[in-house]
C-alpha cells in the first residue's frame, strides 16, 4: 500500500496505488433540503443507461429516505458495524479508513451484498426516525424526522473499487476524475461491488460484468451537466469540477461550497475515500447522526446555510438553472450568472422571482383557475 | 517429497516413470479384468488414442489413470482465498495426435450455475506453458514475456449451452419486467435494427466481451503472464462439458497439444477450482502448483 493525502480526513492514509490526481476531478454539490424524493433522477438515468436485461435491479442514481432507507439494504450499517471508526480531532479523523482496516488477504474491509439486498430499492420511504404520537405534529421542534438522500457513484479520488479489482479493469480518468470499469477487461469477479462502500456499482448478471454511473461522461465532455441533475424536479444539483483545498478558486461554484464557505460535505469522509459528491446537510435532523455521515463540518455548515447571504443564496439559485456546466459563477447586484471557462454567460437568474398573480377566473377561455371553488 | 521437486534430478526420474509406468500397465491390465478403476498416478499421463470422448461420463476415460491433485487456496496475491474448500481434483488425461483432454473430477454439493449479483458459478481450469516444458513459468499465471495457457470452464454457461433461456427469468423466476427498449414496437423482430438497440444498453456485449448470454461453448481460451493478466486468446479453439455428478462435477476439456508436446513428451500442469457457494471468482480459487503431464501410448 502507497501513502497519499486525503484532504477530508485531514491526513495521509494507506491506499493501494500512489496518489495520482487528475488533471480536474468531476465533483457535484446536492443540497438535501430541497430533494422531494420523486425519484425523477432516479429515472432520468434508468431510461439513459440501464435499460437493458440484466440492469433492471441498477439503479446508479437512487434516493433513500434517511434514516432507514438504503439501496442496496442497509449498505451503510453494515459497513459502519465492521469499521473501526475513530473520533475527530477538529478536522483531523484518528479512527481507520476502510483501507487501513482491510483484513489479511484482502484490499478493502468490505461486505458482500446478496441478490436480496437489492430487492427493496426504496425501503423505508418517509419513514420517521421515532413514532409519532397523536398530536406531535402539531408542535415545534418536531421530534420526529427524515431526509432524503440522493446518491450516485462519488467518483472519489480513492476508489475502493478501483483499488479492490485485481485486473486493473476499474480507471479513473486523468482528464476529469471519472471513474469507469472497462467493459472490454472486466470478467465479472464482482470485487468491485464488494469493494465499494457506497455500493454503487452493480453486476449484471445477463453481460457478466460489472457496471457503474459513468457520470454521464459524453455530457461532461461536451459542458453539459448529467441527466440526473438536468431532470431534478427540486434542483437540488450543480455539476462540475472541484480544485485541491489550496487552490480553491472563489469563481468556481463547487469550491466556493465546498472550500470557500464550507457548506457542502462528503458523504462518510471517514472511509477515506475522498469522495466528490457533497451534501448540503439537511436542517432540523439530529446532529450526531449527520456528524457521523458528513463529518465535523455539519454545524458550520448549517449555521451557514441558514444564514446565507447573497452571494450564497444567489449561487444556490443557479442550482438547476441550465443544462450548462458553469465551471464559473459571478453576482451582479440581485442578478447571479453561471459562466463557462472563458467568462462567457451561459444563464443569468434574479435573486428574486418576480411575482405573478394568477386571477381565479380566465374570462379569455372562461376557465377558473382554482382547485377548489 | 513430491514427484515435482524431484523434476531435476534426471536419472531418478527416468527410473521413477519407468516404474510408474509398469504400475500403470499392470494396473491396466488388471482393470481390463476386473473392472477395477487404475491406481493414482503422481503425475497426469495422457494416454494417447484416436478419439477423445467430450462426455464425462464415456467409458473411454476409465481406461486413463487417475491422478489426484490436492488443492491450495490462492493465497499469494490479494484478493486471497482466506478459507480452503474444495480438498482435491480427480484428473484423467487422453490424447490424440493433435488434441488433448481432461476429465476433472471434484466434490461440490451444491450446483452453482446462476450469475446474479453476490452469486458466483462453479469452474475449473487447467494451465499449461505455452511450449512444452519441464522448466515452467511461475505457476501463478505465469511470467511477464513466458506466457501460459488456459481453459476455463464455467457452470452458468455450460447451463446456456445446454439450454438455459437468456432472460432474467431463468436467473431470477420471480423478476418482472415492464419494457426493454428493445422490444419497442417499431422494431422488427429479429432485425439488426432490434439488435442494435439491444446491444446499446449492453455495454460489454458491444465492447465485444462476452461473459454472459447467449453462448456456443462453455469454454473459454485465455493467456496469461503473471497475476491480474489474464486475457482472452485471439479465438477459443479448445472445447468442453461439464456435467453434474452424484457428489460434484466432472468437466472434461479438450485442446490442441502445446507446442512441443510429442508422443513421448513431457510437460508442466496446473488446474484451479472455483466453488460457487464460497463466493470464489477471479484470484480467490483453490489451485495446484505445476504437476507433470506425461504423454504415454496406450498398451
Ligand atoms: S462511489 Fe464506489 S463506485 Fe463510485 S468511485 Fe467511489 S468506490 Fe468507485
Ligand atoms: S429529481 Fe431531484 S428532487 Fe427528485 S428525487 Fe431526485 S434529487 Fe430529489
Amino acid at each position: 500500500m502507497a501513502r497519499v493525502y486525503n484532504w477530508q480526513i485531514g491526513r495521509e492514509m494507506s491506499y493501494w496505488y500512489p496518489e495520482s490526481r487528475p488533471r480536474k476531478q468531476f465533483a457535484a454539490v446536492f443540497d438535501t433540503n430541497k430533494c422531494i424524493a420523486c425519484q425523477t433522477c432516479t429515472l432520468a438515468c434508468k431510461t439513459t443507461w440501464t435499460s437493458g436485461k440484466g440492469q433492471e435491479y441498477m439503479l446508479w442514481n437512487n434516493v433513500e429516505t434517511k434514516p432507514y432507507g438504503s439501496y442496496p439494504l442497509a449498505w451503510d450499517l453494515n459497513l459502519l458495524d465492521m469499521l473501526n471508526a475513530g473520533s475527530w480531532n477538529g478536522g483531523r479523523y484518528t479512527g481507520q479508513t476502510i483501507f487501513e482496516s482491510a483484513p489479511a488477504g484482502e484490499r478493502v474491509l468490505s461486505w458482500r451484498p446478496a441478490s436480496d439486498d437489492y430487492a427493496y430499492p426504496n425501503v423505508g420511504e418517509d419513514d420517521c426516525a421515532v413514532g409519532v404520537d397523536g398530536g406531535a405534529s402539531f408542535s415545534l421542534p418536531h421530534m420526529a424526522w427524515f431526509f432524503y438522500l440522493a446518491r450516485i457513484c462519488n467518483h472519489c479520488t480513492y476508489p475502493a473499487c478501483l483499488a479492490s479489482c485485481p485486473r486493473g479493469s476499474i480507471y479513473k480518468r486523468p482528464e476529469d476524475g471519472i471513474v469507469l470499469v472497462d467493459q472490454g477487461r472486466c470478467r465479472g469477479y464482482q470485487e468491485c461491488v464488494k469493494g465499494c462502500p457506497y455500493k454503487k456499482v452493480y453486476f449484471n448478471p445477463m453481460t457478466g460484468t460489472s457496471e457503474k454511473c459513468i457520470a454521464c461522461f459524453p455530457k461532461m465532455e461536451m459542458g453539459l451537466q448529467p441527466q440526473c441533475f438536468v431532470n431534478c424536479i427540486g434542483k437540488i444539483r450543480m455539476a462540475g469540477y472541484i480544485s485541491r483545498p489550496e487552490q480553491a478558486r472563489p469563481d468556481n461554484p463547487i469550491d466556493y461550497l465546498v472550500h470557500v464557505r464550507k457548506v457542502a460535505l462528503p458523504l462518510y469522509p471517514q472511509l477515506g475515500l475522498e469522495p466528490n459528491v457533497y451534501y448540503i446537510p439537511p436542517l432540523n435532523v439530529p446532529i450526531p447522526f449527520l456528524r457521523q455521515m458528513f463529518g465535523p463540518g455539519v454545524e458550520a455548515a448549517l449555521k451557514v446555510y441558514r444564514n446565507a447571504d447573497a452571494d450564497l443564496a444567489g449561487l444556490l439559485g443557479l442550482f438547476g438553472s441550465t443544462e450548462s456546466v458553469m465551471t464559473k459563477w459571478a453576482r451582479r447586484g440581485d442578478e447571479v450568472m453561471g459562466l463557462d471557462d472563458s467568462g462567457r454567460e451561459l444563464v443569468r437568474v434574479p435573486m428574486r422571482e418576480p411575482v405573478f398573480v394568477r386571477p381565479w377566473y380566465d374570462k379569455a377561455n372562461n376557465v377558473f383557475r382554482v382547485n377548489c371553488p | 517429497m513430491s514427484f515435482a521437486s524431484t523434476a531435476r534430478s534426471a536419472p531418478l526420474v527416468s527410473a521413477f516413470r519407468r516404474t510408474i509406468w509398469l504400475v500403470v500397465v499392470a494396473v491396466l491390465a488388471a482393470g481390463a479384468s476386473c473392472r477395477r478403476p487404475p491406481a493414482p498416478t503422481p503425475e497426469v499421463l495422457a494416454l494417447t488414442t484416436e478419439a477423445l470422448p467430450l462426455d464425462p461420463a464415456d467409458g473411454a476415460w476409465q481406461r486413463a489413470p487417475e491422478h489426484v491433485a490436492p488443492l491450495l487456496p490462492q493465497d499469494l496475491v490479494e484478493p486471497k482465498l482466506s478459507k480452503p474448500s474444495t480438498p482435491a481434483v480427480r484428473v484423467r488425461a487422453l490424447a490424440s495426435a493433435s488434441q488433448v483432454a481432461f476429465r476433472l473430477e471434484w466434490i461440490d454439493a451444491a450446483a452453482d450455475d446462476l450469475p446474479g449479483a453476490g452469486r458466483f458459478p462453479d469452474g475449473c481450469a487447467v494451465q499449461l506453458p505455452r511450449s512444452a516444458s519441464v522448466d515452467a513459468p511461475d505457476p501463478q499465471m505465469g511470467e511477464s514475456g513466458r506466457p501460459v495457457e488456459i481453459v476455463y470452464w464455467r457452470a452458468d454457461w455450460q447451463a446456456t449451452v445446454d439450454g438455459r433461456d437468456d432472460t432474467i427469468q431463468a436467473l431470477y423466476p420471480n423478476a418482472t419486467v415492464d419494457h426493454y427498449p428493445f422490444e419497442a414496437r417499431s422494431l422488427q423482430p429479429g432485425s439488426e435494427a432490434q439488435r442494435q438497440m439491444a446491444r446499446r444498453y449492453a455495454p460489454a456485449d458491444a465492447a465485444g466481451n462476452r461473459r454472459g448470454g447467449l453462448r456456443q461453448s462453455a469454454v473459454e481460451d485465455l493467456v496469461a503472464e503473471g497475476p491480474g493478466t489474464i486475457a482472452p486468446a485471439p479465438s477459443t479453439t479448445s472445447r468442453g462439458r461439464g456435467v453434474r455428478t452424484p457428489n460434484g462435477w466432472a468437466v472434461v476439456l479438450t485442446r490442441p497439444l502445446p507446442n512441443g508436446l510429442g508422443p513421448r513428451g513431457r510437460t508442466q500442469i496446473a488446474f484451479a477450482i472455483w466453488e460457487g457457494s464460497a463466493q470464489e471468482a477471479g484470484a480467490r480459487k483453490m489451485r495446484t502448483g505445476w504437476v507433470g503431464l506425461s504423454m504415454r501410448e496406450a498398451p
